[in-house]
């Protein structure tokens, strides 16, 4: 009786770790991919995308688990580069939580001004109909030309969807929070 | 003709989501889009396919005692492979069904056939009566996704037919517009049942 069952359990975790084998690269690429085309959406003028990681402290760490801790510290960037070779924008993951779980913005920024071009909603678990209004352009449009300066707050410089006051509250959280860590790193890496 | 029998059980008669009322919950959450509930109609057949012919298959070599595990080992197995499949192939699908197809481990209908069907029968009833079970609940979500996207979204398979910006039902798409549509569609189920049986008796 034991036999069957660990023979079955056997069987069933051997043909698992091949499916697994080979559907993991692929769902990685896939996620990797898609984080690359939505980069193209929030920089309009981009032909290229170089990725720059920027840890808080990057000196020579030798410690495994430190280097670990720093990986998870450090900020991915996404720089725009158009045909001329020149960058014209950067693109950063901002992310806060909404009303059913955590949301996670990409901001597209303009190089030249430091103006938000546009963001887009990557991953949320909003309500369906309601919170997920999120994702429409007329919400997302509310965010752009605006810069480290401006407050991105609700009620502020940014109108709530009706009905979707934790959920848009979120979204400018997001944003707002993405756009500080980031832009110290970023202008004061330069 | 037994074959066939066992086979178009599970589209009317004994259809799990309208006659038995069982493996509700995916019913009730998935289905906010016609394609969400025949995405999830068509996982959950699939892997109902495959382990009431693998279980079926097993039944002489599987302890009685054991049995459950057993069971729910092979099925866990098979949710697994579509569940990573569809991450690989399909992701913008994966991504809406998400939590829910883990949960097909613990839907009561892929279980309930292991047990009453496939755990007496030949392979090949099991696999029939897997599949027509399955189709079944698929026809099922889908209808149920389809009359909600109407209403709340405005749209079918993702094709929209009203203007943009036009005010849509919304509480169709949230949780008690899943309510309402089943109740309805459960209320002409009866009505029709109830007809057939005048008709024959």
């Amino acid at each position: 009786m034991v036999v069957v069952l660990a023979v079955i359990a056997m069987v069933s975790a051997g043909i698992l770790s091949v499916v697994y084998g080979t559907t993991s690269v692929i769902i990685e690429e896939n996620a990797a991919r898609a984080l690359e085309s939505s980069v193209y959406d929030v920089l309009p003028s981009a032909t290229r995308v170089d990725i720059i990681r920027r840890s808080p402290d990057e000196h020579g760490v030798d410690d495994p688990k430190e280097m670990r801790e720093q990986e998870q510290r450090t900020t991915l960037i996404y720089q725009g580069i158009n045909e001329q070779d020149q960058v014209i924008g950067y693109a950063f993951v901002g992310e806060a939580n909404g009303y059913g779980g955590v949301i996670r913005v990409l901001v597209g920024v303009d190089e030249a001004s430091d103006q938000i071009l546009n963001i887009k909603v990557l991953e949320h678990t909003e309500t369906p109909g309601l919170g997920s209004r999120i994702e429409d352009e007329s919400f997302r449009n509310r965010f752009v030309g605006k810069t480290i300066e401006d407050p991105i707050a609700i009620n502020q410089d940014i109108d709530n969807i009706s009905g979707a006051t934790v959920s848009s509250r979120a979204v400018a959280d997001a944003v707002r929070k993405g756009f500080v860590e980031t832009s110290s790193l970023y202008r004061g890496g330069e | 003709m037994r074959l066939w029998k066992d086979f178009v059980r599970g589209l009317w008669g004994e259809n799990p989501t309208f006659r038995l009322l069982i493996g509700l919950c995916p019913t009730l959450a998935v289905t906010t889009s016609a394609i969400n509930g025949m995405s999830m109609g068509l996982a959950t057949a699939f892997v109902l396919l495959c382990s009431s012919a693998l279980i079926s298959l097993l039944k002489n070599v599987i302890p009685a005692k054991v049995r459950i595990p057993a069971y729910i080992i092979v099925i866990a197995t098979f949710v697994t492979i579509v569940d990573l499949v569809m991450n690989a192939y399909m992701p913008d699908l994966h991504q809406v069904l998400g939590l829910f197809i883990p949960l097909i481990v613990v839907n009561c209908i892929v279980l309930g056939r292991a047990e009453a069907f496939a755990s007496k029968n030949s392979v090949i009833a099991s696999a029939f009566d897997g599949l027509g079970m399955g189709l079944g609940f698929t026809w099922a979500l889908t209808l149920l996704g389809a009359i909600r996207e109407v209403f709340g979204a405005g749209s079918i398979f993702g094709y929209s037919f009203v203007a943009e910006g036009a005010t849509t039902l919304g509480i169709m798409a949230l949780p008690p517009g899943a309510f309402i549509t089943l109740g309805i569609l459960l209320a002409v189920m009866n009505m029709i049942a109830a007809r057939q049986k005048k008709k024959t008796s």
